[in-house]
């Protein structure tokens, strides 16, 4: 991940802190993160907002480590361990990549049920950028 | 005119899944210095006193159920905010998805910040028939490695729904006691962490005097008696001193039983009694009252009555939040606390 300006940051509240994502008004699919235009049809600019569950499946997954985070994440994995970060199939439609929390690394599993909670994701500037992380379903409610 | 009742509708709890046992503080200094605590909670890296506040504010709300829309007051809790300056209310608003308009308060400067924060969520839905409050307290004090304060310290949170209707706990009243004293737990303003002078004895009688005197005015004020009480739960900076507080207000430990949460998750500062209410609420009868006592150095304490009117319980429990568990060891508390840099 590149560096995220604090303005660009602030502007994906909705969708970082609490799942905002968009409805198309002309093929109805759901885009989450938000679109300029609609990425199922190609053909339509106008959403209306909706507000997603937070829950889905591991689509697919990565566990990070060894030096391999970047460096917004580095002091993460050097004060955590090792940490999952995978493509989740939201229960909306919609695929997105984000860490894996409250979890010991090794359990994550293929199509494993999990939900969305707010996390700490990065530090910079001084401004904590906090978002969303999936943990596994049983501990959410 | 008949007094309106009002009250808690619904609550939620939450634990950090981390626990450090008191054997790796032995291991590391030679000794632990927290009465009565075997284990303690501990956030992890990505997790702090705003993660948790939204968590249990998220889940205060499900237990009713109540839409976030409906909220007209939001009061966080907390003595370990992650910024001095900054208004922390916007981060659970925002993340709850709260009305803009809810009128917000944040208070951080006392382990009785909890009970600071019930009241001013009490004080607005008496005053507004038809408003709703949510409370929320998180806390993860920090103290310095060398301070034997530290070893206490642990993590957890509860959130609170009050208003008039659907009630839970009805409220019966409160009385206060405040008074200036200084040199016991305290944090300058340039400095990040927690100190006390560690005069045990100076610091303990300030502690047990003003809860004292708090809960004794509280029982005159509106008229009940120990034995009405069913749970006692008091501010828990270690598993001891409770004890002994209430022993001097004419209770037994069977009275703290429900709260006693310390022994496992550690010192909880501004979500103590909170927390401990959550888990006498967890566990309280039809028709129970529950007796509730801060403390906040510098110094005050608040009391609170609760009587159980309603059979509503959270969910998760504490329990099943405190059961939820993976130990770390020292080395690793270290990392996550940001003592090694």
């Amino acid at each position: 991940m590149a560096h995220v300006s604090v303005p660009m940051y602030w502007r994906t509240i909705p969708q970082r802190y609490r799942m905002v994502g968009q409805r198309c008004r002309k093929c109805d699919a759901v885009n989450f993160p938000p679109k300029g235009v609609c990425k199922y049809c190609n053909a339509s600019f106008e959403f209306d907002e909706v507000k997603l569950s937070g829950k889905g499946k591991v689509h697919t997954f990565v566990l990070i480590g060894a030096g391999g985070a970047p460096p917004e994440f580095a002091e993460q994995e050097k004060a955590g361990g090792m940490y999952p970060v995978a493509i989740v199939e939201l229960e909306e439609g919609p695929k997105v990549i984000g860490q894996i929390a409250d979890v010991n690394p090794k359990d994550v599993k293929m199509d494993m049920p999990v939900s969305t909670e707010l996390r700490k994701v990065y530090s910079e500037e001084g401004v904590i950028r906090y978002g969303f992380k999936f943990i596994p379903e049983e501990l959410s409610r | 005119m008949t007094k309106l009742s009002i009250g808690i509708s619904g609550y939620g709890v939450a634990v950090p899944r981390l626990r450090i046992k008191k054997d790796e503080y032995a291991k590391a200094w030679g000794s632990f210095q927290a009465s009565g605590v075997s284990e303690k909670a501990v956030m992890g890296f990505d997790e702090d006193i705003l993660t948790f506040a939204s968590k249990v504010s998220k889940r205060a709300l499900a237990s009713v159920p109540l839409e976030p829309g409906k909220v007209t007051r939001f009061a966080l809790a907390s003595t370990s905010a992650p910024y001095v300056e900054k208004v922390l209310s916007g981060t659970i608003v925002s993340s709850i998805g709260m009305p803009d308009g809810a009128f917000v308060s944040d208070h951080t400067t006392s382990s009785r910040a909890g009970t600071e924060a019930l009241m001013a969520g009490v004080e607005h839905v008496l005053a507004n028939p038809s408003g709703c409050a949510l409370v929320a307290a998180a806390d993860a004090p920090k103290a310095s490695m060398w301070s034997s304060l530290e070893h206490g310290l642990g993590a957890g949170a509860a959130g609170f729904v009050l208003s008039h209707d659907d009630l839970v706990a009805e409220f019966e009243g409160h009385a206060t006691y405040v008074c200036e004293h200084f040199g016991e737990r305290f944090r300058p303003r340039d400095d990040e962490l927690i100190r006390d002078l560690n005069v045990k004895k100076y610091a303990q009688s300030s502690f047990i005097g003003a809860t004292v005197k708090a809960a004794r005015s509280l029982l005159e004020k509106i008229g009940t008696k120990q034995e009405d009480y069913a749970h006692v739960v008091i501010q828990q900076p270690d598993a001891r001193l409770p004890r002994a507080i209430a022993r001097k207000l004419g209770f037994t430990d069977t009275h703290l039983a429900s709260s006693s949460i310390a022994g496992e998750l550690g010192d909880l500062g501004a979500a103590s009694t909170l927390v401990g209410l959550a888990a006498a609420l967890d566990a309280a009868k039809m028709g129970d009252r529950i007796l509730v006592i801060s403390y906040g150095s510098g110094a005050a304490s608040d009391a609170m009555s609760f009587k159980i009117v309603g059979e509503r319980k959270a969910d998760p429990g504490l329990r099943s939040e405190v059961d939820r568990k993976q130990y770390i060891d020292y080395i690793q508390y270290l990392k996550l606390k940001g003592a090694i840099k």
